[in-house]
């Protein structure tokens, strides 16, 4: 299935502004996020600690809605998502 | 009204917008470039996200403290020192509550809007950290 992944700010230098990724059916966040990483090296070390959990410092909004990394990472995607990664914002 | 924009922000616009026979006291809040040795701004944005949290704000603010009016623009592109980079106008029918509103929808705004900020220097760019700035 496709999902489109945009990024902002640090993580939009590494990525690009969007791409649009095919997953298999039932993927979670996570291991969309992981098969981000396996294609950006960049982004793994940026985004993961040694470990493989996901930083801290890494957001997620799903369909423009705030994930909670502590709960949320295993919540299945489906066909049409958008999946936003950023870090802590910094406006005003 | 909320607007997230690559134009020049008009601060008359917006006090013209705020204006209201109900209200008798408007609150502005202008942030701007500051010269940290920067030669740069530039302000990114997940703008339908970030319009759609100013706007929850916005509802919070009006909610809390009875404003009557509230105008938000926030810049994004590049920017020079001096520039304005966010407005906030509130109208309320006296200033206590038009103070409050404003200090509350700028401290949350900073907290929650996806906006970022990276600042060109001599020597190349940094983004700017949570919490800094105006």
């Amino acid at each position: 299935m496709m999902v489109k992944v945009r990024a902002f700010a640090l993580f939009r230098e590494i990525l690009g502004k969007e791409r649009d990724m095919d997953i298999p059916e039932g993927s979670t966040i996570l291991s969309l996020l992981e098969a981000i990483g396996s294609a950006s090296p960049a982004f793994r070390e940026e985004a993961f600690d040694l470990s493989g959990g996901l930083k801290d410092y890494v957001l997620l909004m799903v369909n423009k809605k705030r994930i909670d990394p502590l709960n949320d990472l295993f919540l299945s995607l489906a066909e049409g998502d958008e999946l936003a990664i950023f870090p802590p914002v910094a406006g005003g | 009204m909320i607007e997230i924009t690559e134009k020049e922000i008009s601060l008359e616009e917006m006090l013209q917008r705020a204006k209201r026979d109900d209200s008798g006291a408007i609150v502005t809040f202008v942030g701007t470039v500051r010269d940290d040795g920067i030669k740069m701004m530039e302000v990114e944005a997940f703008a339908e996200a970030a319009a759609a949290e100013i706007e929850q704000i916005r509802s919070e603010a009006i909610e809390r403290f009875g404003l009557m009016s509230v105008q938000v623009t926030h810049r994004t592109g590049r920017l020079a020192v001096g520039e304005s980079i966010v407005a906030i106008v509130c109208s309320a029918p006296h200033r206590a509550e038009a103070f409050e509103g404003c200090r509350y929808i700028i401290d949350e705004l900073k907290k929650r809007a996806p906006i970022w900020k990276k600042e060109m220097v001599e020597n190349g760019e940094r983004w700017v950290r949570q919490n800094g700035g105006s």
